[in-house]
């Protein structure tokens, strides 16, 4: 069975037919490539706060290039679209604020917190896996609505109400920089894990055809799930950590839909389905992001409002996807 | 208590037919192209602009404005078709594609009325002679009469157009079958780009509505109603313009009961949560043929 499962994979990776040791070898290759790009990550990153004055830069930076990892999870690996994707990094970021600030737990023990919540909101809404195409996203964009309201209407002493939380004790950007560190490294192994394991081979073949995936043996809905689970509880940590970096959340920033829309174009500008993808997307565009910020801040939203739009027509498949097209001897190359 | 309940009722009955103007021009638009318009919210604020400056600046009634609005709007989406919508048929997953280009649009459109018309809310100033009919004890403003006669007006104009019309008929047909139609001789395109500009146009006539009905109109609220609008078409069955119909006034009946006896929120929220009842109990909507996606 699980050679019947691996041949999917292979088949999609090489094309002509090739021997074992040629698929060995560009499985090699894949993985030579994916090392070298995660140790480029831990180099930037690891040592940065010795150099950097600018702290913040790196730590969202670090944010984004997590959330385009985990959203690629469930977008390019299993094929769902979760435009309420927010709604896990909303719930991550109240469950660490309301449980340091309002029941007076440690951090770690807040954060944990955060992942758990954003896990048990995944599992509540999992039903809504069976939704195919389009119908998911939508009704995943009305759950995530419905999601703030929820915590808009919960008693004002524990959540804040429409003020919000303000941490002013915990803070230490240093050690939340570590922390987002951290969760980037989860998101890399996470991701590695996936792309490497059966686990994996098992999603694509769903993507690909979940019939027929269903008749050479993979659990779909099972498989689904693990994908699932991973893919929310990323974002959770994410909205926790970013609350501590903060010091302060509300509704409106927590719930904002733009934490979806920019998850989406970074992931989607590098080229979904591929490790590298959302790496090389959200590298490129948060620096462009970063400079509009600073030097057009009323037209923002306009430029990122067109940015999308170019980049959906004249890119659909992203930088690396492109790429994969243009040089298609060397798709089973990229990671 | 009763009378309260009425009220929400009549109430949920005029808003309702508001949301399934909203339903049925954005099932339009997703039955033919299969693009889901996430800028839908942001093209009825600018209809309500459009009967705010028409009002201001010609002295046009909001009832007035309607044709003229209609055109308009429609004559924008003629083009944008061509400028966005029919590439996005080359792509390799059309309806996620459009999704996010449509989003696009709608962050562009908000930040462009953004920055013409600042960030206050406006209202429509439009009264009329008797301000108010009372019937029993039940408070009916002429306006939301009014607004409530012109939605059954268009929707009734609608249906007449899909169901007793040729182009209407042919707009059906692409939702039923997308091939056989193309072989029967219909162009496309065409009919695509004329379908994009009857959502619009619809869209610019519903916001129209909502600058009668509702008390303030801003730069900011697109969002709001396409997110109605997209529960409402889920409720309803996606790309069934009757269905939106019906999931139109039962949201809004659900919304305005809801309003009498608790609060916005929670009204918002019983929308969700009714939304999320039937999406598990009949995953197609109500009216939606299952497994046709």
């Amino acid at each position: 069975m699980t050679d019947e499962v691996k041949e999917v994979r292979d088949d999609e990776v090489v094309p002509a037919p090739a021997s074992q040791g040629n698929i060995e070898k560009s499985n090699h290759i894949r993985s030579l490539i994916w090392g070298a790009v995660v140790a480029v990550i831990i180099a930037v990153f690891l040592p940065a706060p010795l150099f950097a004055s600018n702290l913040s830069f790196l730590f969202y930076m670090m944010l984004w290039l997590t959330m385009a990892m985990s959203f690629n999870f469930v977008a390019g690996m299993a094929g769902y679209m979760p435009f309420g994707y927010v709604a896990f990094y909303g719930v991550g970021a109240y469950a660490m604020s309301v449980l340091y600030k309002t029941f007076g737990m440690p951090i770690p023990i807040a954060l944990a917190g955060s992942a758990a919540a954003g896990i048990l909101v995944g599992l509540l809404v999992a039903p809504t896996l069976r939704l195919k195409g389009v119908y998911f996203g939508i009704v995943s964009l009305a759950l995530a609505m419905a999601m703030k309201l929820v915590i808009s209407l919960m008693p004002r002493d524990i959540t804040g109400g429409s003020l919000g939380l303000i941490l002013s004790s915990a803070n230490d950007p240093l050690a939340a920089y570590y922390a987002m560190f951290l969760v980037m490294m989860g998101a890399l192994a996470a991701g590695t894990w996936l792309s490497m394991s059966r686990l994996g081979t098992a999603l694509r073949a769903i993507r690909d055809d979940s019939e027929a995936a269903e008749v050479v043996g993979v659990n779909v809905v099972a498989t689904r799930l693990k994908a699932w689970i991973m893919a929310t509880m990323f974002p959770a940590l994410v909205g926790g950590v970013e609350a501590w970096y903060t010091n302060a959340i509300d509704l409106d920033s927590s719930f904002n839909l733009l934490v979806t829309a920019k998850s989406i174009v970074y992931a989607m500008a590098g080229g979904l389905g591929f490790l590298v993808g959302p790496i090389v997307g959200a590298s490129a565009l948060y620096g462009i992001d970063q400079l509009i910020w600073r030097n057009f801040p009323t037209l923002n939203l306009l430029i990122l409002g067109v940015v999308i739009i170019a980049l959906m027509l004249l890119l659909p498949r992203g930088i690396v996807g492109a790429f994969a097209q243009r040089f298609s001897r060397f798709r089973r190359f990229i990671p | 208590m009763n009378e309260l309940l009425l009220q929400g009722l009549v109430n949920g009955i005029v808003v309702g037919l508001i949301y399934a103007l909203i339903g049925v021009s954005l099932n339009v638009i997703f039955g033919v192209l299969r693009v889901v318009n996430f800028a839908h919210g942001e093209f009825i604020v600018l209809g309500a602009y459009a009967a705010y400056f028409a009002q201001a600046w010609l002295g046009l009634s909001p009832l007035l404005a309607m044709p003229l609005v209609f055109v308009i709007f429609g004559a924008m989406g003629y083009g944008l078709h061509f400028m966005l919508v029919q590439r996005l048929s080359r792509s390799n997953d059309p309806e996620h594609a459009s999704l996010l280009v449509m989003f696009g649009l709608s962050l562009v459109l908000g930040a462009l009325m953004l920055l013409a018309f600042e960030a206050d809310a406006r209202s429509l100033n439009f009264t009329l002679d008797p301000p108010f009919l009372m019937f029993g004890n039940i408070i009916l403003p002429t306006t939301k009469l009014l607004g409530l006669v012109v939605a059954i007006l268009v929707t009734g104009a609608l249906a007449f157009f899909l169901y007793r019309t040729m182009p209407g008929k042919a707009l059906r047909a692409i939702i039923m079958n997308r091939d056989a139609i193309q072989i029967v001789g219909v162009d496309l395109n065409r009919l695509s780009a004329l379908t994009f500009g009857l959502g619009l146009g619809l869209a610019g006539i519903t916001g129209i509505l909502v600058s009668m009905i509702f008390p303030s109109f801003s730069p900011f609220i697109g969002q709001d109603y396409t997110l109605i609008g997209f529960i409402v078409i889920v409720l309803g069955g996606l790309g069934h313009p009757i269905g939106a119909v019906a999931g139109g006034i039962l949201f809004g009946l659900a919304e305005q009961t809801a309003m009498v006896f608790f609060s916005g929120t929670v009204a918002m929220l019983l929308g969700f949560v009714l939304l999320i009842a039937v999406i598990l109990l009949r995953p197609a909507g109500l009216f939606g043929v299952q497994n046709s996606r």
